[in-house]
């Protein structure tokens, strides 16, 4: 069921355009991402949702119910919403106890005494914090005051949560458990969610869907494998995973696709829309794989490096201005190796014209 | 409509006309639910309570006689009255010279002591940082009073002095004495915005000169003093600001012996002709306020510049103070004990003595008459008595209520932008281009003559309703202080939660910024305490207050018991301010 539909949002500060016409929509039960660089304008549309920036134009739905209407001219405040919202810097009040936190939205709907108390419990319970109540916030960690925004904003069963970078105030083992745990709570309670995050692994492990965005437009919109498999254009394939790329020349003939630079060739797949000519080569890390015998399809190149990193090698390739990074699970010598590239991981894109 | 219209975020961004803006639509929507009925609403009052008084003055200026006779015409007879009365270039020539004069002893002085106490490791420290602001915190009229009796031409010291040495070689009734003493008692002022500049700067550059042998006094001239620049300047405005609106030492100090400066110039066009020459006092104070306002606006500049410059400060660098060595201690310890003898001991101790003594000159061992003889009329005559549970009253429920009203308005400030912030801003600091004497002057006239207001001119809410006016801007400041220490988050965190703005307030803002407002009531009320100049006008049967009455009581001349005010002043004053330090409140200004 669609909670959330946003469509073609326009917000300007000053004289800049800060989101040109971003549309996505949200349904229960699962998590939509914003996935973004600082100034992709992921944050703006989050708070634009929630009503604290107000946009110039566009069609905000909230369960159904129209908040913001630019054609209208009509708009409806952060309270009336029925949103939760995290922040990144869980920004709980510090006056109160950790029972006050999260009992305040239920207070604020006129929700009697004992059920207030029987569901604030109940919630700080289901995530192992019952124990914590009656502490305040500074008395806690931070997963734990993480855990506490989280509960806050789903006590009163919102619409809509959304989440400003909730766990990038984590360390990183704290996090992987926290983008689980975060998932699970999702699927679990059907809520319908949406994160702000800058790291592509947590959006790619968290959620269903995600919006790439770049300069405050949507550069491209899918689910998690098929962002990661099938970018669209140069910047989605450079954004997502580790990637080596190179500058060449890309031509067609019967047999297929080429790029050629100088001193190498490789064949490959025309992802990114325009004419041959100059344009970049994309290959994802993980796709490149060194032997040390010569065999089908492998190219020879030169292994300028070789470096330990603890659960795996990390090879440095060259050929000639081409180079490349892959990674094996054994040392190699420098010097001739053989690697294997399948066509269809050279992701071509032609420059703009 | 055009695209430019559309850029109702004014003070956002230098706003670069780009592609963008050509497709933007016509009006930016308002942010729902922001309260903006509250803050026009208040912002227009205080507009109202502040431009009252100005423009009334204004008015009064380009009148033939007083506002409220139905005869009198438009004219430019004050202005030419005024504009011809050489005793009014007298007063401005020595106002130009005590401002200046204070200037010049104040900043070096209060620059000098804040090196001191921030760099240096001076001992004492911690008791020399409270002390030192003292004279900030005590009445201007009871600190001339306190030089009068201490060092005045039948003082206790000139006496002394007359009585060992057969002369005292020093006039106090002069001008160079009024200089002198307004330029100690400020030093304070400059002394709290230096050491917060030099509270900021990192040691290193510091130890960098040192290390390549500078000593002392050539870092604090070649590498403190102008990095601490921007701060010398603001004090400087200020101090020349607080130069041309003071009545309390001119007053005392200068009026035996016939020196003027605008304030007292005014306060003599009062009794001159018999018949009150309101347009000539109006016309004194728009001159005055053409003074001053360029001022003010100088110093509102400044002050945005300084925000920005204590937001890079930050947690503030770690600062390691410079060791001062056997001599260095001798020398700067005796400097700051000469100072606080002179600038505190010196009033201070007159008073205290005055009250309780009713007998000295040559020969005369005032220790051997004692009495508290002076303090039994503060009791019996109900004026005196009044004076003292007004003041009582006014700082204490006033200052409560004060800082109620400021919070207010603080509040429609509170993440406000655009035109009405803009607004707010010199709504603020527009009072402080006004002496306090002329405020109390403006809102007596105000409560003689607008029908609603006329029954309450002889109760304390007349004067409370100058009192705030008077101390809007320092209030206010110490408001907005706190009120930006709230992250945006906390509050936004409860809009999202579902609070409107007024319940974010209730249940978020205030709750967070208590203790800060505990702290701002007892600063509010040492400004109400020491206040003088404001109820002068005011004063009638029910409104007297200590400042007021000792003004009143110097024309005729009840010394006994002015010198029992102005202990009684002191005493009050001492226990707001350990009330204040008590409840950690941050001082500042």
């Amino acid at each position: 069921m669609t909670e959330l539909i946003v469509q073609n949002v326009h917000k300007y500060l000053g004289g800049l355009h800060i989101l040109k016409g971003a549309s996505f929509t949200a349904s229960r039960g699962s998590i939509v991402s914003l996935l973004g660089a600082s100034g992709s304008g992921k944050t703006t549309l989050l708070r634009c949702v929630a009503g604290l920036e107000q946009p110039e134009n566009g069609v905000i739905k909230i369960g159904g119910k129209a908040v913001l209407d630019g054609e209208k001219r009509m708009t409806v405040a952060p309270e009336n919403r029925n949103i939760g919202l995290v922040f990144q810097s869980y920004a709980l009040w510090p006056h109160r106890t950790v029972a006050e936190n999260v009992a305040y939205g239920l207070r604020l709907r006129g929700v009697n005494k004992a059920d207030t108390e029987k569901r604030v419990l109940d919630t700080l319970g289901n995530i192992g914090l019952g124990h914590l109540a009656e502490r305040y916030p500074d008395q806690l960690s931070g997963g734990q005051q993480q855990r506490v925004a989280i509960c806050r904003a789903l006590v009163y069963q919102p619409k809509v949560l959304l989440m400003d970078e909730p766990l990038s105030n984590l360390d990183a083992k704290l996090r992987e458990e926290a983008r689980y745990w975060i998932r699970k709570l999702v699927l679990d309670l059907e809520i319908c969610a949406v994160l702000v995050t800058h790291d592509q692994a947590e959006a790619l492990a968290a959620s269903d869907n995600i919006l790439l965005l770049r300069d405050g437009a949507v550069a491209q919109e899918g689910a998690p494998q098929e962002i990661y498999d099938r970018p669209k254009s140069f910047f989605a394939a450079d954004f997502l995973g580790a990637n080596n790329v190179a500058s060449g020349r890309i031509s067609r003939n019967a047999s297929g696709t080429r790029i050629q630079g100088d001193g190498w060739s490789l064949d490959g797949v025309v992802l990114g829309e325009g004419e041959d000519g100059d344009g970049k080569a994309v290959i994802r890390v993980e796709q490149v794989a060194v032997h040390g015998q010569p065999g089908p399809g492998r190219i020879e190149m030169r292994l300028e490096a070789c470096l330990f990193l603890g659960d795996r090698w990390e090879y440095r390739l060259a050929w000639g201005a081409f180079r490349a990074k892959a990674f094996g699970t054994r040392p190699l010598a420098s010097g001739q190796v053989w690697a294997e590239i399948p066509r269809q991981s050279v992701w071509l894109f032609p420059e703009a014209a | 409509m055009p695209a430019e219209t559309a850029s109702v975020s004014a003070n956002a961004v230098s706003s670069h006309p780009t592609q963008g803006v050509a497709t933007r639509p016509a009006t930016t929507m308002p942010l729902p639910g922001n309260a903006r009925a509250f803050r026009v609403t208040v912002i227009s009052l205080l507009g109202l309570c502040v431009l009252a008084p100005i423009l009334l003055i204004f008015y009064q200026s380009f009148l033939d006689g007083p506002f409220f006779t139905p005869a009198s015409k438009l004219s430019l007879e004050a202005y030419r009255y005024i504009l011809t009365d050489a005793m009014f270039y007298d007063a401005l020539w020595n106002t130009v010279i005590m401002a200046a004069g204070m200037v010049i002893i104040a900043v070096p002085l209060g620059a000098g002591l804040a090196f001191l106490l921030t760099r240096t490791d001076v001992r004492f420290r911690k008791t020399l940082e409270v002390v030192v602001l003292v004279p900030m915190f005590i009445s201007a009229i009871v600190l001339a009073f306190g030089y009068t009796v201490s060092v005045g031409p039948s003082g206790f010291i000139t006496m002394l002095s007359r009585h060992i040495f057969g002369a005292a070689p020093w006039t106090l009734y002069s001008l160079t004495g009024i200089v002198i003493v307004t330029g100690l008692a400020h030093v304070p002022h400059v002394y709290l915005y230096v050491a917060a500049a030099m509270r900021n700067l990192p040691s290193d550059l510091e130890e960098a000169a040192r290390s390549v042998g500078a000593p002392i006094w050539r870092v604090f001239l070649d590498v403190t003093m102008p990095m601490v620049l921007p701060a010398l300047i603001f004090a400087t405005a200020l101090n020349l600001l607080v130069g041309f609106e003071m009545f309390g030492v001119p007053y005392v100090l200068g009026d035996p012996s016939g020196i003027v400066v605008l304030t007292t110039y005014v306060y003599k066009l009062t009794t001159l002709f018999g018949v009150p020459t309101y347009q000539l006092m109006a016309v004194v104070v728009v001159l005055l306020v053409l003074l001053t306002l360029p001022l003010v606006w100088y110093q509102r500049r400044l002050l945005r510049h300084g925000r920005r410059y204590a937001a890079l400060g930050g947690k503030g660098p770690r600062t390691q103070v410079m060791r001062l060595g056997r001599t260095g201690q001798i020398i700067a310890l005796s400097f700051v004990g000469l100072w606080l003898l002179v600038s505190v001991m010196l009033p201070i101790g007159g008073i205290v003595l005055r009250a309780f003594v009713d007998a000295w000159g040559q020969g005369v061992n005032p220790l051997e008459h004692l009495t508290v003889k002076h303090f039994g009329n503060l009791i019996e005559v109900p004026s005196l008595f009044r004076g003292i549970v007004n003041t009582v009253i006014l700082s204490v429920v006033g200052g409560a209520a004060a800082v109620a009203i400021y919070l207010v308005i603080g509040l429609a400030g509170h993440r406000n932008q655009g035109f009405s912030n803009t607004l707010l801003d010199y709504m603020v600091l527009l009072p402080r281009a006004m002496p306090s004497l002329i405020v109390g002057l403006a809102f007596f006239w105000l409560f003689l003559f607008v029908p609603l207001l006329v029954p309450l001119r002889a109760t304390l809410i007349s004067l409370f309703a100058a009192y705030v006016i008077v101390g809007l801007s320092y209030g206010l400041r110490l408001l907005q202080g706190t009120l930006i220490q709230i992250g945006p988050d906390l509050e936004e965190a409860a809009r999202t939660t579902g609070a409107s703005i007024g319940q974010t307030w209730r249940d978020v803002v205030i709750p967070i910024v208590r203790p800060g407002l505990v702290g701002a009531w007892a600063l509010i009320m040492i400004v109400f305490l020491r206040d003088y100049a404001t109820g002068i006008y005011l004063m009638s049967a029910g409104t007297e207050v200590i400042g007021s009455l000792m003004v009143a009581q110097l024309q005729s001349g009840a010394m006994d018991t002015i010198a029992a005010l102005a202990f009684v002043s002191i005493l009050l004053t001492g226990v707001g301010l350990g009330l204040a330090f008590r409840l950690g409140a941050k001082i500042h200004d």
